[in-house]
């Protein structure tokens, strides 16, 4: 380390060390000086105390600009790290306005310090390029999420949710280690760079085609594609609703954004082809296997979908189908500063979304008792509030303007028609992932027709939506209403920052 | 001399760790356990041919000391003669023997065509004062976040172990 001292590597660490602070702080707080208060008031305080770490976060996050680049690329901070970061502190301040009203457990603290825990993983995750640091905080995120899920244990079903969970998260990491430990054998380098520089000499080796496989197939899980997703739908149903939010939002964002890295800097050279008729060895083939089968299997499965959380799990596997297009359009040069910026914005927009959607979830499940779809029957009329979010978020997530899902969509979908010099090699998904979105939009509706014009029971009384949640819904009802009509809202920064970044 | 002692840890290792696995003779999960410290203690023994002495310590007190003990622990609290009585269905032994051919096809495929970066002897950094400074210096930040994991994990086990008062 060449001229960089303690104090600087602290200095660049700022906005991670506000949000550990944050969770060692909700832990006293709630430990120390809220032990005899009721449960109602404790989430309140937690969730209190939380939300001002993320917005002391975003707060440095806001004022810091620097470029920087440490010990070989395992802290890397830059424009477009601090944005992703931005992205995540925003989703966690989201997941906790949505565990304000919460009574799932009594371990309050505990809850809301691993929620701050999984994020500083997910902001480490983000700003390094350099594997070792890439797995631990890989582990960080997926440990503190493993528990998040388990935390329910009132009922069987949500204890199994979280075995299952636990048991394809590590063996999961098991193969992202082995693939990464190959990819350092072969290369020799722990950073990205290093590794495209030595994988140079072994471009058609058969260790090297194993490795890309196995890296593949870890993060695949992570972001849960066809066929590591079977973890998903039972994940999302069974874990407590806000944590389920956290795990279909912040943690996509932040592992897409490192497979790409991997992919795009680690793996460059290797990207082989994935144009209809000349496939070709690398990463794209993979990736283009992978995401046909996310959006063919995750739409169709989701038309047979009883349960609202089960429906968007299935729906994240299809628009984790349609992201991998973003990242395919990303191996060709030509393309890649605008497939990243598709690439971030939809995953933004979609993390937004799913926050959204599962904040009406959680609010109906509390007063329901169940979150099945028939059972919101007569929604609109005993809360028109929920329906209208419900129908804001819902109608985003199957891409209809002028909502931020239509947006995201129409990006990525451009960046991967436009991404082949050679010509149109990548249409034969595009063609795949727009019939398959007329698909979504179908499973969409059914649930809007149940809350808009399936008459519910004539007796049942308003729903009265807590202010927490009413804050953190139209919030991001608004948001996904302003980013789809002026999407250069974000679209500006976002390729700014990529263009002043180190090409990535 | 070195060779020799390296023939008999790899043999030691994969004997130990297939009888692990699929043991003949007794089918008794602590009989696996503790073969699998022997595993252990002799990829141990590589290391020390590797001059890589401090990691076979830990290998030894971390491993085969500590994570081994509590898997006995936990194995002794289940109920050990269910899992003798089990036996290998005809499903696992397909399925098995499946993994098992495809797995000889690799070793046999990737060592053929594939060239590890070292091709010479190892040179492995394990001396002591080296690991430290590579962890005070290059790798802090990931030695810095393996603490947060450990905290992570901590609360972890707390939560999920308490039982719940209702």
């Amino acid at each position: 380390m060449t001229g960089v001292g303690y104090s600087d590597l602290l200095a660049a660490l700022a906005p991670e060390t506000a949000l550990v602070l944050a969770a060692v702080a909700v832990l006293f707080v709630d430990m120390g000086l809220m032990r005899s208060a009721p449960l109602r008031q404790r989430f309140l305080t937690a969730c209190a105390v939380a939300g001002l770490g993320c917005l002391v976060t975003l707060g440095i996050l806001a004022s810091s600009g620097a470029h920087l680049r440490f010990l070989d690329g395992v802290l890397v901070v830059d424009s477009l790290t601090q944005w992703v970061k931005v992205f995540l502190v925003v989703l966690t301040l989201f997941t906790a306005g949505i565990s304000a009203q919460a009574e799932f457990t009594e371990h309050v603290g505990e809850y809301f310090a691993l929620v701050l825990l999984a994020t500083v993983g997910m902001m480490f995750l983000v700003s390094t390029e350099e594997i070792l640091m890439i797995f631990v905080s890989l582990e960080l995120t997926s440990l503190s999420l493993y528990v998040l899920a388990a935390l329910d244990k009132r009922t069987r079903h949500a204890s199994e949710a979280a075995l299952k969970y636990f048991l394809f998260g590590s063996v999961a990491a098991a193969f992202t280690l082995f693939g990464l430990s190959l990819v350092y054998g072969l290369s020799g380098a722990t950073n990205l760079t290093g590794i495209a520089a030595g994988l140079r000499a072994h471009r058609s080796d058969p260790l090297l085609a194993v490795a890309v496989v196995m890296v593949i197939m870890g993060f695949g899980f992570k972001v849960a594609v066809v066929p590591f997703h079977l973890w998903a739908p039972d994940a999302y149903e069974g874990a407590p609703v806000p944590a389920a939010a956290l795990i279909a939002s912040g943690s996509k964002v932040a592992s897409f954004f490192v497979l790409a890295k991997i992919a795009v800097l680690g793996f460059a050279g290797v990207e082989g082809s994935g144009a209809w008729g000349q496939l070709r060895a690398g990463w794209l083939p993979v990736l283009a296997v992978l995401a046909v089968g996310s959006m063919v299997l995750g739409n169709l499965t989701a038309i047979a979908q009883g349960h609202l959380r089960r429906l968007l799990a299935y729906s994240a596997i299809a628009h984790a189908g349609y992201v991998l297009l973003g990242l395919m359009a990303m191996g060709y040069p030509s393309q890649r500063s605008a497939a990243l910026a598709a690439v971030l914005y939809y995953v933004a927009t979609y993390g937004l979304t799913t926050v959204g959607a599962f904040g009406v979830a959680s609010v109906i499940e509390r007063v329901l008792g169940n979150g099945r779809i028939d059972a919101l029957a007569g929604l609109s009329r005993r809360s028109p509030l929920l329906a209208l979010c419900l129908m804001v978020f819902l109608l985003s997530l199957a891409g209809i303007p002028p909502l931020a899902g239509f947006f995201g969509k129409f990006g990525l979908f451009t960046a991967a028609m436009g991404a082949d010099p050679a010509g149109l090699g990548l249409l034969w998904l595009v063609g795949i992932a727009i019939a398959m979105s007329t698909v979504s939009l179908y499973y969409y509706l059914r649930v809007l027709k149940q809350a808009y014009v399936v008459a519910g029971d004539e007796e049942a009384s308003r729903i009265v939506v807590p202010w927490t949640d009413r804050l953190v819904l139209i919030a991001a009802a608004v948001g996904v209403f302003l980013l789809g009509a002026l999407p250069e809202l974000l679209l500006g920064p976002l390729a700014r920052a990529i263009a002043g970044g180190n090409g990535f | 001399m070195q060779d020799i002692l390296f023939y008999v840890f790899a043999a030691l290792t994969l004997v130990c760790g297939f009888l692990v696995v699929a043991n003949p003779i007794s089918r008794s999960p602590v009989t696996s356990a503790l073969f699998l410290v022997l595993t252990i203690v002799s990829l141990s023994g590589l290391f020390v041919l590797l001059h890589a002495f401090f990691l076979a310590a830990v290998q030894i007190v971390v491993y085969a000391g500590a994570a081994l003990v509590l898997f006995l622990f936990v194995i002794m609290m289940l109920d050990l003669k269910a899992e003798e009585r089990r036996r290998i269905t005809r499903l696992g032994l397909i399925g098995g023997g499946l993994v098992a051919v495809a797995m000889a096809w690799l070793f046999r495929v990737v060592p053929r065509e594939a060239a590890l970066v070292a091709s010479g002897p190892a040179h492995v950094e394990g001396s002591t004062p080296a690991l430290g400074a590579l962890l005070f210096t290059q790798y802090l930040l990931p030695f810095e976040a393996i603490s947060l994991v450990l905290v992570a994990g901590m609360v972890g086990a707390i939560l999920l172990s308490r039982k719940e008062p209702s």
